[in-house]
């Protein structure tokens, strides 16, 4: 097999996929590795996205849409529901194995190479530091393939930047360790999304359940790290919630992942390497979404990479305007939702529910995000200027 | 020493908190570099479904 590339990709997440895709549309050469057996799978993801995170690229596939859904549901600690709903917001839930299996598809048609089992354990060094290319396991046979740029996006593990001595290390506090199950017996009013919090639940989290398809449901949760001990794991958190909320359901699907839920990264390039996505800690803290900024980041590095594969000697400049471009659209914005993220997970369940009953005093078609936030204010008033921040984009 | 155990299901969630680089995955497991490992203790605590533990050297 060929081995010198233009690019490498580690990792066939979002972020991986859509860069790999970008710069074969481009006519560059590529190879796209993956440690798994199989193209998404196993998911490691809720699945919620919005209908724009991806039409804005390519038309969404019927087959990549679980259940349509325009409404929120948040449950507070006391179980009274609190309905958001919006008729602007047009979202799903996405069948991530099969648009990610579908995405390699079109990327291999454009002419990337991807590869399955293949894991990358090393980067190879050129004597500036520089990568020279990655060091490929695959089926127990070590292989080499260079490249003139890798774009890490090996997801929460983020092992590809380390080894060039950029530390993604996540602290206790900045992830979320979850389980998820998808199961049947479900019926979820309206296809809304069922947010549940609570400190009992999830401490310093929060439990959903997202409609997948009739009767069908993703649920599970996440608790932030710094609450998780030796004594209770999330998994324990997830039997004492279905055992409360659901405990009928016949469970087809069992899955555990880590969300970081810190801030993005600052250090999104050095020498020659890109990274994107979870790998360069783009999910927002708040929701712990990441789809979205995923598949931006991916499209932005294949960009970054297909100019640099033509200017080798301005890559600096053209890495660093990549860096600059996710700041400016993920990373800023991020950094009011830590915040926000930040004093609501202090807030105690009480609080929780006096704010709740607040809010369920405004009539349902006037719950804006404005008015609900207004009374979430009048009870931590320290939180305005995230707030403000978080929704301005400012 | 840090033992993974079968149960594990490769999520990653050790490998981006631990502070040594010392975990990394194969195929179908977690893989441990006991020389780097400092023995903190940080991915027993975050793994969701508590598939390491420590084992004591006698």
């Amino acid at each position: 097999m060929k081995t010198n590339w233009d690019v490498i990709v580690v990792g066939g997440g979002p972020a991986g996929l859509f860069a790999a895709w970008e710069i074969a549309k481009a006519g560059k050469s590529v190879l796209l590795c993956d440690r798994k057996r199989e193209m998404g799978v196993p998911v490691r993801c809720a699945e919620a996205c919005g209908e724009e995170d991806i039409n804005k690229y390519l038309p969404v596939e019927e087959r990549w849409v679980g259940a349509k859904t325009h409404s929120f549901i948040l449950v507070l600690p006391n179980g009274k529901e609190i309905k958001l709903s919006n008729e602007k917001y047009s979202g799903f839930i996405l069948n991530r194995d099969l648009f990610e299996y579908d995405m390699a598809a079109k990327a291999g048609e454009l002419g990337a190479k991807i590869m399955m089992k293949a894991n990358v354990i090393d980067l190879i060094h050129n004597d500036d530091g520089s990568a020279k290319g990655v060091k490929v396991d695959e089926n127990g046979t070590i292989n080499e393939y260079y490249a003139s740029v890798v774009i890490a996006a090996d997801g929460v593990e983020s092992r590809i930047a380390r080894k060039m001595g950029i530390d993604t290390t996540l602290k206790a506090k900045d992830i979320e360790p979850c389980v998820q199950v998808t199961a049947s017996n479900v019926n979820l009013k309206e296809n809304a999304l069922y947010i549940y919090i609570g400190t009992n639940y999830a401490p310093g989290g929060y439990a959903w359940a997202f409609p997948k398809a009739n009767n069908c449901a993703n649920i599970g949760l996440g608790i932030n790290g710094k609450y998780a001990s030796t004594e209770k794991h999330s998994k324990e958190y997830l039997d004492e919630f279905l055992a409360t909320y659901y405990p009928h359901v016949s469970v087809q699907k069992y899955i555990t992942g880590g969300v970081p839920v810190s801030l993005t990264l600052k250090t999104l390039c050095k020498e020659n390497m890109l990274i994107a996505g979870d790998a360069g800690r783009m999910v927002n803290p708040l929701n712990g979404g990441g789809i979205c900024h995923a598949i931006d980041s991916g499209v932005l590095a294949g960009k970054a990479a297909i100019e640099a594969c033509e200017d080798t000697l301005k890559i600096e400049k053209i890495f660093k305007k990549y860096e600059k471009e996710i700041y400016k659209t993920i990373g800023k914005r991020h950094e009011s939702q830590y915040r926000i993220k930040n004093l609501v997970y202090q807030m105690n369940d009480e609080d929780y529910n006096n704010i709740g009953d607040e809010i369920l005093k405004i009539s349902e078609d006037k719950r804006s995000f404005f008015r609900i936030f207004s009374q979430v204010v009048k009870h931590k008033p320290e939180l305005l200027i995230d707030v403000v921040k978080a929704f301005t984009g400012i | 020493m840090i033992i993974p155990l079968q149960h594990c299901d490769q999520c990653g969630t050790c490998i981006a908190v631990c502070p040594a680089d010392a975990l990394m995955l194969s195929e179908f497991k977690v893989i441990v570099d006991h020389e780097a490992c400092t023995e903190c203790g940080i991915c027993v605590k975050m793994c969701p479904i508590a598939a390491l533990e420590v084992k004591n050297e006698d």
